[in-house]
């Protein structure tokens, strides 16, 4: 068993989750279409007649200023968990690619290997994915709205992200039995790995391609070109 | 398997609105975390006090989720139930937000439809009368 998970379970979590967020992505393409530019009619002057008696008031749209703006966002509304989501999602998806050990690994496999964290700071982030993972796992417990919304499928999700970081501390610091927790540690990696095309682990493909390919009022950069068939 | 009292409705109708926008729905479903970012988008929420089932997630999942975990099969008492949710607790202003991009208007939209499929759909007449 453990042979499997340290040799060819590496490679088929590699590839199910490239071939399936592959998969999941071209299905996107195919469900939609590119938006055509619209065909709007030239628009004929009015006929001449009488200038109106009084000139028709115009009213000055007034720009709202970027702490306005904020404040109305997501950002102003939620100031915590958005500061908590967006430094637990950058760590979550960075850090595996930079571990020491991980890019040791991968020099042996493919003799590439890329800039390497230094181990105190991998540790330190480590700490912090934990540390957003048990914030997260807080907010499904205790806060009513998120709690209204939460299945056990939630926990689960949450238990998949999270336990390779908690697995990968635990066998840095040498916690525990090394063996089995190394062992954990790299069947919840490739776990994770296979269950993100799949899972509501998509959201991670998929926030980009709503955001920024999607026609939708709330795009991000130039306001998206593909719309739904 | 639900043992919900089917008689009184077209299921095999609905299933077929639901196919039709199977991947795409479906995938909406799937995108969403669970992560109530888009409550305060929500007048109606914010009226009633931050009640979650005001929350627009809370509706899409309650409503057409429950639609396609049903596979359509579902009983008039539910559709009664979806009905409220998608008419009282919610007024389709489209100023839902998410932060992962799931249009959940085009959802609630679409349960609409489904309910009138069945003949399900709101009247002033059910309103309190004053």
């Amino acid at each position: 068993m453990y042979a499997i998970v340290r040799g060819p379970l590496v490679w088929i979590a590699i590839l199910v989750f490239i071939l399936g967020t592959a998969f999941q992505v071209y299905r996107f393409y195919a469900l939609t279409r590119r938006k055509a530019a619209l065909a709007l009619a030239p628009v004929s002057p009015p006929p001449p007649g009488p200038a109106p008696a009084e000139p028709v008031p115009v009213v000055e749209e007034v720009p709202l200023s970027l702490v306005q703006r904020l404040r109305l966002s997501i950002l102003g509304t939620s100031p915590v968990t958005i500061a908590v989501t967006s430094v637990f999602h950058v760590c979550l998806v960075l850090l595996p690619l930079f571990v020491l050990g991980h890019n040791v690994l991968m020099d042996m496999a493919w003799e590439i290997s890329l800039v390497s964290l230094p181990e105190a700071l991998a540790d330190a982030l480590t700490v912090v994915v934990m540390a957003g993972g048990a914030f997260f796992l807080g907010r499904r417990l205790f806060y009513p709205r998120v709690r209204a919304i939460t299945s056990a499928y939630d926990y689960v999700v949450l238990a998949l992200a999270t336990t390779p970081f908690v697995t990968g501390f635990l066998a840095f610091h040498h916690l525990f039995d090394y063996d089995t927790v190394i062992f954990l540690h790299m069947l919840s990696g490739e776990l994770m790995l296979m269950a993100i095309p799949f899972t509501k682990l998509v959201h991670m493909p998929f926030f980009i391609i709503n955001r920024f390919v999607l026609v939708h009022e709330n795009s991000f950069g130039r306001g998206g070109h593909r719309v739904w068939r | 398997m639900n043992d919900a009292n089917t008689a009184a409705v077209d299921c095999e109708a609905i299933r077929a609105i639901l196919d039709q926008r199977k991947d795409q729905m479906q995938l909406a479903l799937k995108v969403c975390a669970h992560c109530s970012l888009c409550a305060e988008s929500c007048f109606l929420f914010q009226v009633h006090d931050g009640d979650p089932r005001y929350m627009p997630s809370h509706k899409f999942i309650n409503s057409l989720g429950k639609l396609y975990r049903r596979k359509g099969r579902v009983s008039r008492e539910e559709l009664e139930e979806i009905k409220e949710i998608v008419w009282r607790r919610c007024v389709l202003c489209t100023r839902c937000y998410c932060p992962l991009g799931v249009d959940i208007p085009e959802m609630i939209a679409l349960t609409r439809s489904i309910c009138r499929s069945q003949n399900v759909f709101f009247q002033y007449e059910d309103l309190p009368q004053v």
